[in-house]
């Protein structure tokens, strides 16, 4: 059962990094600056998911925390660009 | 009961997985900025959600730390994705094909040039 | 009362992060969670009642299956909507009252309406109305007033 725990972890984990990659090409190919930063939001969010599951694989929660910084930054910088789309100045 | 914790653990995240996926297949093909929205910032934090249930299974020492991100993680989503759509629709961006929208005549918008 | 729920509230946060129980770091904790409790506005609605902590807690659990129900539902009807080839979409921006009184209660039924799939508020006007941007116009707009009541009735027992 651990054998096929750990090529499961493994295919998501590929699978992870290929959505990355897909949303990151999107992102390049979108029409305007609020729709390339829904990309850069779903870019974000997967970011996290991979950190998790490299915890998982290293069996280290020391990436759980590192998850939560990352997924704080992210809303937070997302947050602030949508303000700047729409008022086009940040404070 | 080793066994029975890693089989759930392996069907959250295969769902969780579907999920994300079906979040980058729905930003891929929908056609504007809000109904993107709908796909990513919901689905695809759902299959966070997912993940972060699976990590709590397998290592239960630190199932609070996971159950704190899935708490932060759906408390905080609904908020960035109201902020870049209220962003799109203040810069100007257009509603593919609207049936309907009872906000038009309530807001001033701003032209979709500079976006 | 306000800074004893909150910091009753950083201070779960605390222990949850850290996950061990020595003496030490209950001390440090509750130090911190003090800390960050002076650092906030005097006059920020209060997050829960002291005195009527268990049926806050029933309510808030009534709460959370409406919600997490209609996460459900609405996650289905998106998935199935964007794995559908010919994609049958109906947007559109619909105006839903929330007819509560108090401000924590309006954002905290414009989060439930937005943490569910195929709905979105996108503005929030003075007299609070959300207008909310939907992927099915029709079927939302007959359902949505019948759950904001729901909601309506659960949140107004637990924040007045």
């Amino acid at each position: 059962m651990q054998t096929i725990l750990n090529i499961v972890i493994w295919v998501v984990l590929a699978l992870h990094l290929i959505m990355i990659l897909v949303a990151a090409w999107r992102t390049w190919r979108s029409e305007n600056s609020a729709a390339r930063l829904v990309g850069l939001d779903v870019a974000s969010t997967l970011t996290t998911a991979v950190l998790i599951l490299v915890g998982i694989i290293g069996n280290n929660s020391l990436f759980l925390d590192v998850a939560i910084v990352t997924t704080a930054l992210g809303y937070l910088a997302t947050v602030t660009i949508a303000k700047f789309i729409s008022d086009q100045r940040v404070f | 009961m080793e066994t029975l914790q890693q089989v759930i653990a392996m069907i959250l995240l295969v769902l969780g997985t579907f999920l994300s996926l079906v979040g980058v297949i729905g930003f891929i093909r929908l056609p504007d900025v809000y109904t993107r929205l709908h796909a990513t910032g919901k689905v695809s934090v759902f299959g966070l959600v997912f993940l972060l249930l699976a990590v709590s299974i397998l290592t239960p020492l630190t199932a609070w730390k996971g159950i704190l991100l899935i708490f932060f993680v759906l408390l905080a989503s609904p908020a960035v994705s109201h902020s870049i759509a209220s962003a799109a629709y203040k810069a100007g961006v257009p509603l593919a094909g609207p049936k309907r929208d009872d906000l038009k005549s309530k807001l001033e918008r701003g032209s979709d040039k500079d976006v | 009362m306000f800074y004893l729920s909150s910091i009753i509230a950083l201070f779960i946060v605390y222990l949850m992060l850290t996950a061990n129980i020595t003496l030490p770091n209950l001390v440090l904790g509750l130090l911190v969670a003090t800390g960050i409790t002076l650092l906030m506005p005097k006059d920020a609605p209060m997050l829960f009642r002291i005195d009527r902590l268990p049926r806050f807690l029933w309510t808030g659990m009534q709460y959370a299956f409406v919600v997490f129900k209609d996460v459900v539902l609405g996650g289905i009807a998106t998935a199935r909507l964007v794995l559908d080839p010919k994609l049958p979409l109906k947007s559109g921006i619909i105006a839903i009252p929330t007819g509560s009184k108090s401000e924590l209660g309006t954002a905290i039924s414009a989060h439930a309406i937005t943490l569910s799939p195929g709905e979105l508020v996108i503005e929030m006007d003075s007299d609070g109305i959300m207008y909310t941007h939907c992927l099915d116009v029709e079927s939302t707009a007959v359902a949505a007033d019948e759950a904001q009541a729901k909601r309506h009735k659960l949140l107004s027992s637990l924040f007045d």
